[in-house]
This record gives C-alpha cells, structure tokens and sequence, in this order.
C-alpha cells in the first residue's frame, strides 16, 4: 500500500511538474508579447516625436490612448456591438458552411449544381450587397450579422470539403464491415478527418466576419466599430480613426486567438500548428 | 465518390449550366410572380436590360475600376514577393518584418480605408494603396510558404556546386515557390476588385462603387444590381485571366 501511494504522489508530483511549466511557458509567451506591444509602442511614440511626424497623418499614441480614455463609453459600447455581429455571423456562418461541405460531399449532384453559383456569389462586392441586405433585414443587429455569415460560409464549405475527400477508403471500408451506419462514419471518422482543415478556414473565417459586422455597419448604424471609423472620416479626426482602429485591432486577434485556441484543444493531434 | 476533385467533367459543367438556369428560372419566377418591387428584388431580365440601357455608364465605371484594382494588384503582387524574397536572403529581418506585417494585417484590410482615403485623397492614390495593402498580405504570406518548402538537401547540393545565394533563389527557390505564389495571386485577384469597390464607395471620382453609391442614394436597385452583375463579370474575368497564366506558367503541372 506504501509502495502504491509513493508512485500515485510521484505521479502526482510529476502532473504538478509538468503543469507548471507549462504554466511558465505560457507566462513567458505573455511576457514576450507584452514586451513585443511595449517595444512596439515606445518606437511608435518616438518615431513620431524624432521624426516630427504630422498628428493628421500619424497622432502620436499616447495621445490616442488618451482620447480613447476621455470617451470609453462609445468604444466599449461599439466593441460589444460589433463583437455580437461578428460572433453571431460566424457561428452561422461556420455552421452553415460544414452543413453544405458535408451536403456537397455526400450529393455530388447538387454539389455541381450549387457550388459554381457559391463561387460566383463570392465575386459580389459585400458592400454592394450590404445595401441591399440593410434594406430586406432593416438597420438591425440582424442585418450586419448577415453580411459577416456571407463573407464566412464559404472558406468553410471548401475546406469541409476538401477535408472529408482526403478521407482513406479503406478506412471507411473497415468500419463499414464493422456494421457502422453513415451517421456513425460521418461523426467518428469522416468529420475528424476533416477538422484540420476546417480549423484552417474557421481562423480564415474569423477575420473576415469581423470584415463584414465592420462593412455592414456603414450603412448607417448609431453604434459599432465601423460607425467610428466613418464618423471619424467626416469629420476628418485621424485621433479617433486610429482610436477605432486600434479597438478593431483588439477585437480581430482577440478573436483570432481564441478560434486558434480552440483549435489548438480540440485538434490535439495536428502536427501543423 | 473518391479521387473527386473540383476538376469539370462534361457531367459536372451540365449540371452547373443546370443550376445557374434553375437559379435564373426561380430569381425570374419570384421577382415576376409575387410582384416584388424593385427595391426588394428586380427580375433577372429587368436587371440585364438596365445593364444594356446604361451600358456607357457602366462600361466607362466597370474600366475606372478595373484600372484601380490593376494598379493595386500589380504593386502589392510586386511588395509581396519583394519582402519574402528579402526575407528569404537575409534572415535576420524575419523577426522585424513578420510580426510588423502581422500586426499591420490585425486590423481587417476595409478598416483603413476611411485613413487611407484622408492620406491620399479621394483619387486613384487611394484605391492603389487598399488594394496594394489587401493583396500585398496574401501573396506575401503564399511566397514566403513557397520559399521556405524548399528541401534542405537540394540546398545543399547545390551549395556543394559552388551556387551563391542568388543562383539558389533564382534557380531553386522561386521555382519551387511558384505554385503556391500563384495560387496566392489568384486568390486575391477578386479580392482587389471588391476592395477597390469598397473604397470607392467611401469617396471617389468615379468606377463601380461610385455608381452603387449613387444608386443607392437615389433609390434606383435596378442598377445598384446591374453595377453588382458588371463587378462580378469583372471579378471573373480577372480571375480566370490569373488563372489561364497560372497554368501557362506551371506547364508542368
């Protein structure tokens, strides 16, 4: 009994060992992004300062950080409005592309009718249709979300594609003469298959829904990143543009890090990353 | 069902002559039998007369655009491939440039656009420079894949041969970077047209997104479609253009 509980507290030790560094590898990382931002904002600063920069081309960031600071209401309220779009047209839109992948992979008859009209849908400039979508949604919450699922779907449904044909047959031969039904195929060894490669379009994916919540807020909207950044313009305040870029900058790899996260945990086996 | 690829058989380009006709038969169907205004959805037809009836409007936009996005497209190809180049022989900036790039591209592409356009002006400038910016990203990123996919013993033994380094990038490295750099190219040839239009749309003299614009302030949805159809056969035709020089390039392929 001894000898038991000394190997399970070894054990235990080791999974503490190990746990911390991992813990201290990934405070390292945090500490040489941050490092990385802080590098990066004093040679922002002093280039602008040395170099005798323009504030109407490049506003130094200590004064942009400031304004953000003097008005936090209008760019958290434009942050969480965005970011609703953009999480709404996302998971939509990811959804809706590994349905029609997995659709187009099983009907290859509807995949050739319908995937030529998909390419040519995404040759349509969004902004264009961002009016049009506006007007069949209204100015809602709803309309923009529709436009970021528009820009999403479509790396999603390629890739889902593509990574369902790489499947080896013989594997699906083997579990098919274990008596496995479609369903069970799709779920244990076809969609595994693919999830590398959908991963790949989901962080693809991520930036552009922002692109599109962004886009579909142009077509007067009250709050949301991409209302500052046009109210900036008219009225000619490159201060607030950065102010609002820099948030969307936040967003977007926010945004991207969690998706590449996620990917990280649930593709525990892919060697790419 | 395996070995399917996206390659057309006879079969497959039937049936997507099939789908888009069904398509145009339902669009045309629903616009003319439930009498949608044309604010809703115009029909087919209706859009492809107002495409003719305004064809000098349209064709002298869809080249105004065009010109934009060709100007833009060919700059940022050329920055793209010059920095994974540059990258590539000499090391040493692959820390500096790659994370400067990241951070640059963390920001979605159509976000600068409201500074662009107040640095450049409401001119041709300022639609280059966003569509420089949008493509200039992917191609880099697609080169700098190519070059570094390169297998080290082919390096090596050309290095035992007395190669230089740029004897290796000339005749190594850019061939085997090709596929993947064109692929980028390709990718972003409908991109560059969408931006352009983007932009223009924000503030311009002229081109497609002028147009939509216009058309959308004065309620006229016949040809906010028609500018929408003209912009797609552009982006198209760009794209199989980009495309039929790929495969003249990669003939082994």
């Amino acid at each position: 009994m001894s000898a038991g509980s000394t190997a399970s507290s070894v054990e235990k030790s080791q999974a503490a060992g190990s746990r911390r560094t991992a813990l201290l590898g990934s405070l390292q990382k945090t500490a040489r992004l941050l490092l990385g931002l802080v590098v990066v904002a004093l040679v922002w600063e002093g280039a602008v300062r040395l170099l005798g920069i323009r504030p109407s081309y490049l506003p130094r960031l200590s004064v942009i950080l400031m304004s953000m600071a003097a008005t936090p209401r209008a760019y958290v309220d434009g942050f969480l409005r965005t970011l609703a779009e953009t999480l709404i047209g996302f998971v939509t839109g990811g959804a809706f592309g590994v349905l029609t992948g997995i659709v187009f992979f099983r009907v290859r008859a509807l995949r050739e009718m319908i995937f030529p009209i998909f390419v040519v849908s995404q040759t349509i400039p969004v902004i264009a249709f961002g009016a049009l979508v506006v007007l069949w949604f209204g100015n809602t919450l709803l309309a923009k979300a529709v436009i970021a699922f528009y820009l999403t779907f479509f790396p999603v449904t390629v890739n889902t594609l593509l990574g369902l044909e790489t499947v080896d047959p013989r594997q699906v031969a083997l579990m098919r003469s274990f008596g496995a039904s479609n369903h069970q195929l799709l779920l244990r060894l076809q969609l595994p298959t693919a999830l590398p490669q959908i991963f790949v379009a989901l962080r693809l994916a991520s930036s552009l829904s922002l692109v599109g919540a962004i886009v579909g807020e142009w077509f007067g909207d009250t709050t949301g990143l991409g209302v500052l950044l046009l109210q900036a313009m008219f009225t000619e305040n490159v201060v607030a543009i950065w102010g609002a870029l820099l948030a969307a900058a936040l967003l977007g790899t926010g945004f991207y890090a969690v998706v590449a996260t996620a990917e990280r945990r649930l593709v525990f086996w892919g060697a790419e990353q | 069902m395996s070995g399917a690829t996206l390659k057309s058989s006879p079969l497959a380009v039937q049936r997507g002559i099939l789908g888009a006709v069904l398509l145009v038969l339902c669009w045309e169907g629903l616009a003319r039998g439930l009498h949608l205004p044309s604010y809703v959805l115009p029909a087919v037809s209706e859009i492809l007369t107002g495409i003719w009836s305004k064809r000098a409007l349209l064709g002298e936009a869809a080249g105004y655009t065009l010109l934009e996005a060709l100007l833009g497209y060919g700059s940022g190809c050329l920055i793209g491939i010059g920095l994974a180049v540059v990258i590539t022989m000499l090391p040493a900036l692959r820390g500096v440039i790659l994370p400067a790039a990241t951070a640059i591209n963390s920001v979605p592409v159509v976000g600068y656009s409201p500074l662009i356009l107040l640095w450049f002006g409401i001119g041709v400038a300022s639609k280059m420079v966003m569509v420089a910016m949008a493509v200039s990203f992917t191609v880099f990123l697609s080169t700098l894949a190519g070059l570094d996919r390169v297998d080290r013993r082919a390096v090596d033994l050309m290095r035992s041969f007395g190669a230089g380094r740029l004897s290796i990038l000339w005749r190594l490295r850019l061939p085997t970077a090709l596929p993947l750099l064109l692929a980028g190219m390709r990718v972003s040839t409908v991109r560059s047209v969408i931006v352009a239009i983007i932009t223009e749309m924000l503030g311009a003299y002229g081109g497609l997104g002028w147009v939509i614009y216009q058309a959308v302030l004065q309620i006229d949805f016949v040809q906010v479609w028609s500018a929408i159809f003209v912009a797609s056969a552009a982006s198209l035709t760009f794209f199989g253009l980009i495309g039929l020089l790929e495969r003249k390039i990669l003939f082994w392929k």
